[in-house]
């Protein structure tokens, strides 16, 4: 009875993120649905830019997902927000997948702007949350945009960006930098 | 150290960007948690990298939550498939007991199959429960066995009566073919016996043939006797009575015709009651029908 009356509200309420981290850490299966409702859209919006294909960034997810179970033991909550770190882990994965078809070997050289993951951000399918994607276009600067996407969805390093484009490594940094303290300052 | 100068090193946006191995990784997170000034820029950066990821948030085509949430349950549970016999559709609220389950199962696996203790007990278990098994199948065949031989049995009496009765039956039969022969033959002369004024209803006939000098007794109703007497047919030739034997007592009760003594010459016959077996000489007293040919 008592599991039970202490679920059930989170079930159909929105779940914090504390509650959900509890039950992920007690092994509650029940919670990656909670999980899935709470996180699919943005985990799936970022896959999907950085994959391409419905289908594949499909796979990803549900990839991500039993990663993200396994994982979880190792997930510290003082290091960071349980967002941060299951986008981390899309993230990355979805960066191996196209790694490992080849992706860099074309696209790199390829202007960032005419990628289509450029025009895909466009398309009318995208529902942004919180802050619009539009809003947040509007306060980067191009150069500092170009960066934010290079490191966010290309899983480069900053050296890597700075060859990649032809800038000083110093100058990839201070952009990146403002580009990331302008991000902030829209959620506040 | 220089805060400022380590915060403008991008080493926290490396972080926060997941780019950096373990070591580097780790550094971080001590230099974090002693100064307030990097946690708190770490933290920044962080959240502006959730809130652009959150500003490239798409929905999810319809039907995706079915497929990767049971994607998601089988993939978990192959992995876990030889500690874990848990269904699909777990509820939310009802995970956490199969979870719980999981551990009794690991634990246990390992002694029952590698110990030879484990086989013995098996091949023992299993023996005591074929035993169980074969002396049950015996009872049950024994108890068929026995209802078998008394049914047998049954059956059996219930057909020696059956042919007794048929015997019977045949026997009777053949008497009546007889009888009937003996009331169709026209050298048979029927002599009406009659009753006396002792006995009024009393009736009888004879059947007497004179060429072969056979002797039938017909009843048809003579008074009960009592204990110890028994009806005797007497032949009066010449007004001599002459002893023709005692009647049986089915032939009294009527229910059969019987062939009496021979009788040379008769001109007429009567029944006296005597006593049991017969008497030489008649009671008249005790005539009880008559009848002359």
């Amino acid at each position: 009875m008592l599991p039970v009356s202490a679920t059930t509200p989170e079930s159909t309420a929105p779940a914090t993120e504390d509650l959900l981290v509890q039950r992920l850490r007690d092994r509650d299966e029940g919670a990656m649905t909670i999980f899935y409702d709470k996180y699919s859209s943005a985990l799936y919006g970022v896959i999907l830019r950085i994959v391409k294909k419905e289908e594949l960034a499909e796979d990803v997810l549900q990839e991500a997902m039993v990663k993200i179970w396994h994982a979880f033991p190792s997930y510290d909550a003082g290091k960071g927000r349980l967002f941060t770190w299951v986008m981390n882990v899309c993230r990355n994965l979805a960066i191996d997948k196209i790694r490992s078809r080849q992706y860099r070997v074309g696209s790199r050289t390829q202007p960032i702007e005419e990628s289509a993951a450029l025009r895909q951000a466009a398309e009318p399918t995208f529902r942004p949350e919180h802050i619009g994607l539009q809003e947040m276009t509007r306060q980067l600067n191009p150069e500092q945009r170009q960066i934010v996407d290079l490191l966010y969805f290309g899983g480069f390093t900053q050296s890597e960006v700075a060859e990649e484009l032809n800038l000083p490594l110093g100058t990839v940094k201070t952009r990146a930098r403002a580009a990331i303290k302008v991000l902030s300052k829209l959620i506040r | 150290m220089n805060i400022q100068e380590y915060i403008e090193s991008g080493i926290l946006e490396e972080y926060a960007l997941g780019v950096l191995d373990d070591a580097g990784r780790t550094d971080v997170e001590r230099l974090a948690a002693q100064h307030p000034e990097i946690r708190q820029e770490l933290d920044e950066i962080m959240h502006g990298l959730d809130a652009y990821a959150q500003a490239h948030a798409v929905t999810p085509p319809s039907g995706m939550r079915e497929r990767v949430l049971t994607g998601w349950q089988q993939a978990i549970q192959k992995q876990e498939a030889p500690v874990s016999p848990m269904t699909v559709t777990s509820a939310p609220a009802a995970a956490p007991a199969p979870a719980a389950s999981d551990e009794a199962v690991v634990r246990q696996m390992p002694v029952a199959d590698t110990s030879a203790a484990g086989r013995t007990r098996w091949l023992v278990a299993a023996s005591v429960a074929l035993l169980v098994l074969s002396a049950l199948g015996n009872f049950l065949l024994y108890n068929r066995l026995r209802e078998t031989e008394a049914n047998l049995e049954v059956a059996q009496t219930e057909q020696s009566r059956y042919a007794a009765t048929q015997q019977a039956t045949l026997r009777e039969s053949d008497e009546r073919a007889r009888q009937l022969s003996i009331l169709r033959d026209e050298q048979f002369q029927p002599v009406e016996l009659k009753g006396t004024p002792k006995a009024p209803d009393a009736l009888a006939r004879v059947y007497y043939n004179a060429r072969t000098k056979a002797v039938y007794m017909d009843v048809r109703n003579l008074p009960a006797l009592p204990a110890g007497k028994q009806y005797q047919l007497w032949a009066l030739d010449n007004g001599k009575p002459v002893d023709a034997g005692v009647l049986a007592a089915n032939t009294t009760a009527g229910d059969t015709i019987q062939q009496m003594k021979d009788i040379a010459s008769a001109q007429a016959f009567a029944v006296t009651v005597e006593d049991a077996g017969g008497s030489p000489t008649p009671t008249l007293s005790t005539m009880t029908v008559v009848g002359n040919i």
